[in-house]
Order: structure tokens, then sequence, then C-alpha cells
């Protein structure tokens, strides 16, 4: 079911701090036989209202979702934060895959420095990040609205479907 | 390039979480992360299956997922296209996942979250690595077969059961750079293995016992399986305190000889013609020391071992001809030597020295003794009806190395020596007073 407008957004400003520096995301597609393919995410802006979602996604090392995603839109994204497992994950539609902005290229920039950081605490090095998050120069962006947000922590309440907190 | 399954299995240490992608029927795609992706064979992996979950929802109305690892040296990362095949909830590899998982969730911080529900298996259809190139520093799993040879050609030399021990032990020290290990019989009659030789430990522990299916020993043997832990675990299933799960008085307990806090445990059954024979431990203090290539190197090894201590087992009964030679005098203080016979343990000078079979047949020995008699076959042990020994498959073998060590470490005055195939001698350098506890 679709947000309506007046409706509150689904993200909590504390949700869209979350999400956007620290952690670790996947991005799952499915194609026309309804097979899933997963990528790494290289970065989530949410929007001022936080009603929209961008996810960078590596044109060389996601192909085969950006294919799902263009070919159907249906769109899963899991955010997890490493020293903590908190993890919150999103579904909903694609609106547009478009090239990255400038903006957008020192959002991936401050993201990857975040992670490298948190990676750190537990004992990873910098170069090990930058593989993981490779792929950065070939991105696109792709925005989609979350229609339903799930706590996934792991623990008796992972697979919740959390609402909008008004 | 092809890659396979082997090539990657480094990946699935359980050092970074891995990822799997599913779809609803509906063809709503859904996101999960994964304890454990578990190398099954070069086809098939099997997930850890924690929490109820639209993962699981999902794979069984529609079959195909998606999963992702990463190599833990390098960060390259690789999608598996995956089919789900059936669940287990019970078995060798349920039990190989779950204490796994242990270990993993204490290295995570999640022990009390963690608890495997079932074993997930799936066929691979596809691997392919997000790197347009396999990076060339890529490293490369060890390759174990020049050790695995080394140590195999040292076995092949051997001629009876203690020597095959005494060359694996030196074998994995020299030719794997394992500073722990051990070798434990199976007791069938008791459900139980004793540690009979020992690598490593500042108390050998020969004599030690671990209940079938208490710990990573008791349930390599219990579900002959390897089970192999890459990080300390606080589950206390898995962990040491090992004496407390045979919940007995400590009086005649020999200590287990472990590491307080292993990082890293294998465990791999010795098994000949699908009879469990016993269990060949190694240990470290090092998280991630044994990988999946010192299991398969170290499984090999089990098997060698396992079919040598059967031959042994056949070929130890030597000839009934008996040699005629006196005991020698025996000269110095008395030792006391005292029986229990509700358990045969065998004390000697108030000092508990062993139990069981062992010490049932360390009184016949001495009584025939106490009649003059020095020399002896295993042939006339196998035969002896007051022995009462449990089981025509027991190792005999396994139980005179047993009474060997422990007299060696706890009671040098009585010697028992090898003298020829299935023959050996009790030598006796003090008096001994034998007491039979009422």
């Amino acid at each position: 079911m679709r947000a309506k407008a007046d409706d509150p957004p689904l993200l909590s400003e504390a949700n869209a701090a979350f999400v956007q520096r620290f952690t670790s995301m996947n991005v799952a597609g499915r194609d026309a036989q309804n097979r899933p393919a997963l990528a790494r995410g290289l970065g989530i802006r949410v929007s001022p209202d936080r009603r929209t979602l961008t996810v960078f996604l590596s044109t060389t090392h996601s192909a085969r979702v950006l294919q799902c995603l263009r070919e159907n839109g249906a769109i899963a994204v899991a955010v997890t934060r490493p020293t903590t497992h908190e993890t919150l994950q999103f579904k909903g539609r694609v609106r547009e895959i478009v090239p990255l902005s400038v903006g957008d290229r020192a959002e991936i920039a401050a993201y990857r420095d975040s992670v490298i950081e948190e990676l750190m605490r537990l004992g990873y090095r910098p170069e090990f990040v930058k593989t993981v998050l490779a792929g950065s120069e070939d991105s696109v962006a792709v925005k989609f609205e979350p229609d339903e947000m799930f706590n996934q922590t792991p623990g008796p309440k992972a697979g919740e479907k959390l609402a909008a907190q008004t | 390039m092809n890659l396979t399954l082997e090539s990657i299995r480094r990946c699935f240490e359980g050092a970074i979480p891995a990822q799997i992608a599913t779809s609803a029927p509906d063809g709503t795609p859904n996101v999960a992360y994964l304890s454990q992706v578990h190398y099954v064979d070069s086809g098939h992996v099997a997930l850890s299956f924690q929490f109820f979950s639209k993962t699981r929802a999902n794979v069984l109305a529609n079959p195909y997922a998606q999963a992702q690892v990463i190599e833990p040296a390098t960060g390259v990362q690789y999608q598996l296209s995956l089919q789900y095949l059936r669940t287990e909830t019970e078995g060798p590899l349920f039990e190989y996942m779950k204490a796994r998982l242990a270990g993993v969730a204490s290295q995570t911080g999640m022990s009390k979250v963690f608890k495997l529900r079932s074993s997930d298996i799936y066929r691979v259809l596809d691997i392919h690595c997000t790197e347009p190139a396999v990076p060339e520093s890529s490293p490369m799993p060890a390759n174990h077969m020049p050790a695995l040879r080394a140590c195999s050609a040292r076995l092949a030399k051997c001629t009876d059961l203690s020597s095959l021990l005494d060359e694996l032990l030196a074998g994995l020290a020299q030719h794997f750079d394992i500073d722990h290990a051990m070798v434990l019989m199976f007791d069938g009659a008791n459900a139980r293995l004793y540690t009979v030789a020992s690598l490593g430990y500042a108390e050998s522990g020969v004599g030690s016992e671990v209940a079938l299916g208490a710990g990573v020993i008791g349930v390599a043997a219990g579900q002959q399986t390897p089970i192999r832990i890459a990080f300390l675990t606080g589950d206390y299933a898995y962990s040491r305190a090992l004496r407390d799960s045979l919940g007995e008085d400590g009086e005649k307990e020999i200590p287990f000889p472990g590491l307080a806090e292993p990082h890293s445990q294998l465990a791999v059954p010795i098994v000949a013609g699908g009879r469990l024979l016993g269990v060949l431990y190694v240990e470290s203090e090092q998280k991630l020391r044994f990988t999946y290539e010192d299991e398969d190197a170290l499984m090999a090894l089990a098997g060698q071992i396992g079919f040598a201590m059967q031959l042994f087992e056949h070929n130890s009964e030597g000839g009934d001809e008996q040699p005629v030679v006196p005991a020698l005098p025996a000269s110095g203080a008395e030792v006391a030597v005292k029986l229990y016979p509700a358990d045969n343990s065998v004390f000697v000078d108030g000092e508990y020295l062993i139990k069981g079979v062992a010490g049932t047949i360390l009184w016949k020995l001495l009584s025939d003794h106490a009649r003059g008699r020095s020399e002896f076959s295993n042939r006339e042990l196998r035969l002896d009806p007051s022995l009462r020994l449990p089981d025509i498959s027991d190792n005999l073998e396994a139980r005179l190395i047993l009474l060997q060590r422990r007299l060696a470490e706890r009671c040098p005055c009585l010697r028992i020596e090898k003298t020829g195939r299935g023959r050996f001698r009790l030598a006796v350098e003090r008096p001994v007073r034998m007491i039979e506890s009422p």
C-alpha cells in the first residue's frame, strides 16, 4: 500500500541518520523468472522529507541486479551496522535510475570513509574496505520510495514490520 | 576462469557475515544476513537457519536464491546462485554447523541469540566473482599435499599401535606445525572416549575421558563427522569443562589435558569399516588456525590411521608359545596396589592410577606375576574369561598402551615392555602388596 502524501514518512530521523553512515548495505532485485540477484550498495542518501531513498550501485559490479531493477523495479535494501548488528530492510519500487550527480560522488566518498572507520574497529584494513566497496567510478543512483520497513536485527524480533512513527 | 567452491572455501569461515537474496511468489525480493555458509561438497552448500524468516518462507515457495560471500583476506566478493533442496534438523551436517555456529556466535558477541534451528541445503548453480578479473593477489588455499604425503609415509612404516600414535603426533608437529593434539580411543561399552596419546601439554592426560556426544570431541565421535571451530566459543557445550560432562567423583578423574581457552579446535573421527575407533583432536590458541584444507588433510590421515588400527588389532595376537623367563626379583620399598572391584579402579600407594578394563588387566597381570609369571600375550588376555573384555571389537592393544603409559607416568616401578608381536613382559622392580577392597 502506497503512503499518502500527508502520512508521516516511514523513516524516522534516527532511521535516516542510521542508514547513511557506518553501515553495510545490500540490494536485491529479481528477474522475469523470479530469480533473485544480490549486490552491494555503495552508499545511500535519504531525501530531506525522508520519503525517497537513493542507493548507489556499481554498473560493472552490480550488472545483474541493475538489469532486474530496470526490468521490473522490485527492490529490497538491507542496511546493517557491523559493530552493533542493528539492521533495517526496506522494500519498494524503483522510480528511476540516473547518473551520479557531483553531490552523489561526495556522498559515496563520505560513506566509504565512515565504513573504513567502522571496520577498522573490527580489525579490518582500509584496503579491505576499498575492495569491498569497489566500482564506485561507474556507479548509478537508484531512487525508490520505501513502502515497507522491517527490523532485521538478529533476535526474536527479527522480521518485524515497522510502521511510521506518528 | 571457472570458479569452484573449493577455491573460495575461505569465504565460508564465518569471519564475515554473508548475505542472501530470495524472492516471494509475488515477486518481492528480500535480503537477509547469514551467520554461516557451510561447504558441503563441490556442488552444494548448507546455510544456517536460526530464526523463522522471510528467507525461509520464500525458498519453500520459490527455491532460487543468491548468496554473497566475502574473501576475508582481500575483500573480494563472490555471488553464488543457489537452489534450495532440503532441510536437515539432525545428523552429522547439522551437528557440525551447530558447533561452528557456537564459535561464530561467540566471535560476534551473539551467543545468546544464535541457535541453529536447521541446516538448509542448496545446490550451487553458478559462482560469480564481483571483480571483473579475479585479482592476482587473491591467495590460493595452502597446499597440504606434501605435508600429508610426508605424514602418510611415516605412518606406513609403523608396525604397531604405539608407534603409529607416536608417529602421527610427531608428523602433525613437524609437517603441519600443530602444537597441541591428542588421540582418543572409543570405548563402546561405556560410550566414552579415552585419551591414549597427546602432544604439547604439561600433563599428557593419558587415560582422561570424554563422554560420547560431549563437546567438540564427543560430537565428532557421536556423529562421525569432523567438527572445526575457528573461534573461541563461550558456549559451554563446546568449551572445555569436559570434566563435568562425566559427572563423576573427581578422585578417579584424570584431568583432560586440553587448552583452557582454545581459539581453534578441530576434531576428526577415526573410522574403519564404518566402525568408530576414536578421534584425532587438534587445537590452538590462535583463532582461524585450522582451515578447510587442514580438515581435509586430517580426515585423510584419520582414514589411514583407522585402517592401520584395525590391521594391528587383528595382527596383535602373536603365537601361543611362551618363552619361560622367570620374573626378576623385586627390591626396595613395598608398593601398595589396591583394587576396587566396583569399577575396577586401581590405586597405587593411595594415588589413583586407572580403572575399567585397564584396571582389570593390571590386576590379572600382578596376580599372575605373584605366581611367578612375567611374560604375557595379547591372545591369552583376549581369551581370559576373568577379564570379561567388553567386546571382541574392543581395542585391547589400545588398553595396553593406556595402561603402559599411565604406569610410566604414575608408577614407574611397574612397567609393561613389549617383547614381540602380541607379547609383552610385566617388569616389577619393587615388591607389590595387593589389596582387594571389599
